[in-house]
């Protein structure tokens, strides 16, 4: 207790500055990165919901930092990364360079446009770390955040891909294809819906009836194009509306959060949920949120993968021990420990080829939740995300003609 | 020294922290919201934030309902709490269980209360369980929508539950202070026990129960963490759309978010004005 | 009131009173409870299992956030002890202004300030610190001590601190032997009061502590917002033990003549 408010006490104080610069550090060598950031100590913002990955992070992570570098892991849960953005941005307006209060932040998409538009992310690092071989650069997926260039920005720590779940027991038969998705829901009133834009999920599930209505993905990738969006979205808000009077609700309401869905699914008020990171379906039911029965599946004409990443904003004062942090979280051992079906269950951002003979033995020897559909069986249908400047126009859209 | 000095000294390090927190904060915020933002470039100083939020119907929405949940929360947490302090006020078998529940109430913070209000009566909560297993409803969608619904009932059921003990509290300290013999010479006068209390009880407790109101009337107003658990998607209350305002990555929505604080602002210096001058009239009424 | 009609008025009052706890605590040991089960499929420990072991912070989080309430309270009572005597027992030009002055942060709501604070705060680099945190708790906690002092202070007689003086005691003498415990069992009502105001802060600690200073309500937003049911109720019955504790040791200090003082509180 004594040495906790000790903790307290000196986290009271502002942070101390490390004393190299970010330019400092990359013209180190990765020895020196090291011995630089021994001592250190690491505020890592992330979505904070799932006790699992919140033990992973805090256990097993945390102890190997303090054990081989002597450096402490502070997990600070958040629940929307956006307002963390929107604190480096503050910062950066108050001219605070060097003593910023996140040395690391979980994120992807329109938050990391955000901070990379901004001038928020520390860049250029990456090819530093060791473990940066064991990562596909090559891979548009990984080396494209939401089509925004990642450009040494952020590192890859997992790969999603959207999935669908629902009650096996309640419904033996799921849709499984997009069209087929539209006529179950119109044929079974009140059983469907989905959280509102910009609710990330519900944003994601509103651009895979998108990508339905332009009918493939073909001419929806690279930049915006006002006159594509102009004749697509069109057709995709004729399709909600029409489905619309089908919804929970009526499609009076919508749901805020995916996590309101996922309530509504788990109380058998409606019969699907879904989730960028189907790992999710099997914590719930390991939670005994979600029934047993609980089984997940992709769609024929595909479901949108991408990549989540961490984040070093540029005026941490840690960078150094946040550049180890990185380094770790994209070992061959990190990863496979957090595909591990008990630990997350959480698909590698690495090349599993590119591991050592026992983590690859490790990763076939793991053996996937019977809730969570397998990565690679997901992976044979998959659409690529839309890039950013696509999403605002989307859920802009969707709040003017469907959620008004 | 001097009683002047001496008020001066006792009196400066509370100004101090009050006035360079409090009134630095409201004042940097009005200066936001005027716009003036020298490290984004603006240094003239107009009024648009406020032309925008006044003139967007979010906004008005919001307002609308914040005004409504702090009204209906008001009124039913005031007329419950009189009740109940009149029913604390006499002497029956487990009177000290329920004072001890009501001063317990007191000290749970606004956001347990809030969670347990959304599992008692949202529609796959306890009360819907119920309503199932008495064969009333076959779905949770059938059970009526009192979370996150558009009336914002589920928050002002939170406010009911929570400041009704509030009041109560304030009302039995007011009840100990009135002596029974106003009541009594009244009742002897040949007046009825409804007129003993309207036209004799009533008017002492006035004071007492206008201040109370004032001050759950100006939190229900201004809470955040309330709304945002039990609120529905849209409208937003007010303070739940000033935060989402100031958080947005972009940050030209800043001086909107700055000008609904300052709104918000003057309603509580509104309240606070008609608070001080119940206290004052209170103090002189009041035997 | 007929016996009758009192008793079941008396139960209503105090069923609405118990019922939002009710699902708190079977939901904080439900391993699956799904509609439309009135009860839990199963039991489990496993929620406080996860709040109460070392690594998922809570613990600590309930010992950051005893530290930031009693850090405020010592400092409120420090700074409000004069303040009240003050108000208390002085009539002065431009009272009634100092007293509005004082009232106001705790009739304005939070939100009203809590913008330009953080802008104010980035500056003085406080954002994301405890300390920065305790101060900002001060704007809320302040006006309560400071007038449940200056109420105390109006029935006090200063005639015995004269006395003492009179008789050779040092100011620190008088303050300990007469002022303290005169004013004992009000300070202790304020304090009381000053503690549970800081201990169920949500927004000011958000902004202000920048997420980095994670109190417990923000470890049970975290948890309520994700649908963890079970652990959600395990940390927010953790989060009300110290204010029923508090209650159970000090409820006669909230009875009676102190309850007056309440008159002045917020919600």
């Amino acid at each position: 207790m004594l040495r906790k408010l000790a903790v307290l006490l000196l986290l009271s104080s502002p942070a101390l500055a490390d004393t190299a610069e970010g330019e400092a550090l990359k013209a180190m060598s990765w020895d020196e990165i090291v011995a630089e950031a021994r001592g250190g100590t690491v505020n890592w913002f992330m979505w904070g919901g799932a006790d699992n990955i919140n033990l992973y992070v805090s256990d097993y992570v945390a102890g190997i930092l303090k054990r081989d570098y002597d450096i402490t892991l502070n997990r600070v849960p958040i629940t929307d990364a956006a307002e963390i953005v929107n604190l480096i941005l503050s910062e950066k307006e108050a001219g605070i360079t060097d003593a910023g209060t996140v040395d690391l932040i979980w994120i992807n998409g329109e938050n990391f446009r955000s901070m990379k538009q901004g001038g928020l992310a520390f860049c250029g690092y990456t090819g530093l770390l060791p473990n940066d071989a064991l990562v596909n650069w090559d891979n548009p997926a990984i080396a494209n955040d939401f089509g925004v260039p990642v450009e040494g920005c952020e590192v890859p720590w997992n790969t999603v891909q959207f999935a669908f779940a629902h009650d096996s027991a309640a419904l033996a038969e799921p849709p499984r294809d997009m069209a087929a998705l539209i006529a179950w829901i119109k044929a079974n009133p009140g059983r469907f819906t989905y959280p509102a834009p910009p609710d990330f999920t519900g944003s994601a599930f509103v651009r895979h009836v998108f990508t339905h209505a332009a009918g493939g993905p073909e001419s929806l990738l690279g930049p915006f194009d006002q006159a594509t969006f102009d004749a697509v979205s069109a057709r995709t808000w004729a399709i909600l509306n029409e489905i619309e009077p089908f919804l929970w609700r009526e499609g009076a309401t919508y749901p805020n959060t995916i996590t309101q869905l996922n309530e509504l699914f788990a109380n058998g008020e409606v019969a699907f949920t879904f989730n960028y990171d189907p790992a999710q379906f099997g914590l719930a039911v390991q939670a005994g949120t979600y029934p047993e029965t609980t089984r997940s599946f992709g769609l024929t004409d595909g479901t949108i993968g991408n990549t989540n990443y961490t984040l070093i904003p540029f005026n941490s004062p840690n960078k150094a021990a946040a550049m180890v942090v990185q380094n770790l979280l994209l070992s061959g051992e990190a990863q496979l420990e957090k595909a591990k079906t008990e630990v997350w269950g959480a698909a590698p951002a690495i090349e599993i080829s590119r591991t050592s003979p026992e983590v690859q033995a490790g990763f076939a020897a793991i053996v996937g939740h019977p809730s969570v559909i397998p990565a690679a069986e997901l992976a044979k249908a998959t659409l690529p995300e839309l890039q950013a400047d696509w999403l605002s126009a989307i859920e802009k859209g969707w709040a003017e003609q469907v959620g008004n | 020294m001097t009683d002047r000095h001496r008020i001066l000294l006792l009196l400066a390090p509370a100004l101090v922290i009050l006035g360079g927190l409090f009134i630095t904060g409201l004042g940097l915020t009005l200066l936001r919201s005027l716009r003036y933002f020298p490290g984004l470039g603006l240094t003239d100083p107009d009024l648009s934030a406020y032309r925008a939020i006044l003139t967007s119907p979010g906004f008005l929405k919001s307002l609308g309902l914040s005004l409504w949940i702090a009204s209906a929360s008001t009124l039913i947490a005031a007329g419950l709490a009189l009740a109940a302090a009149l029913l604390l006020r006499q002497t029956f078998p487990g009177r000290a269980v329920i004072s001890f529940l009501v001063q317990l109430n007191l000290t749970i913070p606004h956001i347990v209360g809030a969670i347990g209000i959304l599992y008692l009566f949202s529609q796959s909560g306890s009360f819907a369980r119920l309503a199932h297993a008495a064969g009333l409803i076959a779905a949770p969608g059938d059970f009526p929508a009192l979370t996150q619904d558009p009336y914002a009932i589920g928050i002002i059921l939170l406010y009911v539950w929570k400041e009704l003990p509030f009041i109560t509290l304030i009302l039995l300290a007011n009840l100990q202070s009135i002596s029974a013999d106003h009541e009594s010479v009244a009742r002897s006068l040949g007046a009825t026990r409804w007129q003993a209390f309207r036209h004799v009880l009533l008017p002492m407790l006035m004071p007492g129960l206008a201040a109370a109101s004032a001050l759950v009337f100006a939190f229900a107003f201004g809470a955040y963490e309330v709304p945002l658990i039990l609120g529905a998607s849209a409208p937003k209350a007010l303070p739940v759309l000033a935060w989402q305002s100031y958080t947005d990555t972009d940050l030209s929505t800043r001086p909107e978010a700055m000008a609904m604080a300052v709104l918000i602002a003057l309603f509580g210096l509104l309240l606070l004005f008609l608070y001080m001058r119940i206290l004052r009239s209170g103090g002189r009424d009041a035997p | 009131m007929h016996p009758r009609l009192r008793l079941l008025a008396a139960l209503a009052l105090a069923g609405w009173l118990v019922l939002p706890f009710l699902p708190l605590a079977v939901w904080s040991v439900a391993h699956g409870w799904r509609f439309p089960d009135l009860w839990p499929r199963a039991l489990s420990g496993k929620a406080w299992g996860y709040a109460l072991s070392d690594t998922a912070g809570v613990l600590d989080s309930f010992a950051l956030t005893v530290f930031i309430a009693l850090s405020t309270t010592v400092l409120a009572a420090l700074v409000g002890i004069p303040a009240g005597r003050a108000l208390g027992l002085y009539r002065f030009r431009g009272k009634g202004l100092v007293t509005a002055l004082l009232l106001a942060p705790a009739i304005l709501p939070g939100l009203a300030i809590v913008f330009g604070l953080h802008g104010i705060f980035l500056r003085l680099g406080l954002v994301g610190t405890t300390g920065g945190v305790i101060l900002a708790h001060l704007i809320p906690v302040l006006p309560y001590m400071t007038l449940v002092m200056a109420a105390v202070f109006s029935a006090f007689d200063t005639g015995y601190e004269d006395q003492a003086r009179s008789l050779g005691a040092s100011p620190a003498q008088v303050f300990r032997h007469v002022t303290l415990p005169a004013i004992l069992p009000g300070l202790l009502a304020g304090a009381l009061f000053a503690f549970l105001i800081s201990w169920s802060q949500y927004l000011l600690t958000l902004a202000i502590g920048g997420g980095r200073v994670q109190t417990l309500p923000l470890v049970l937003y975290s948890f309520a917002a994700s649908g963890r049911n079970d652990i959600t109720g395990a940390i927010a019955l953790l989060y009300i033990l110290p204010g029923l504790l508090i209650l159970v040791v000090t409820s006669r200090w909230i009875t009676g003549r102190s309850a007056a003082v309440v008159g002045t509180l917020r919600p």
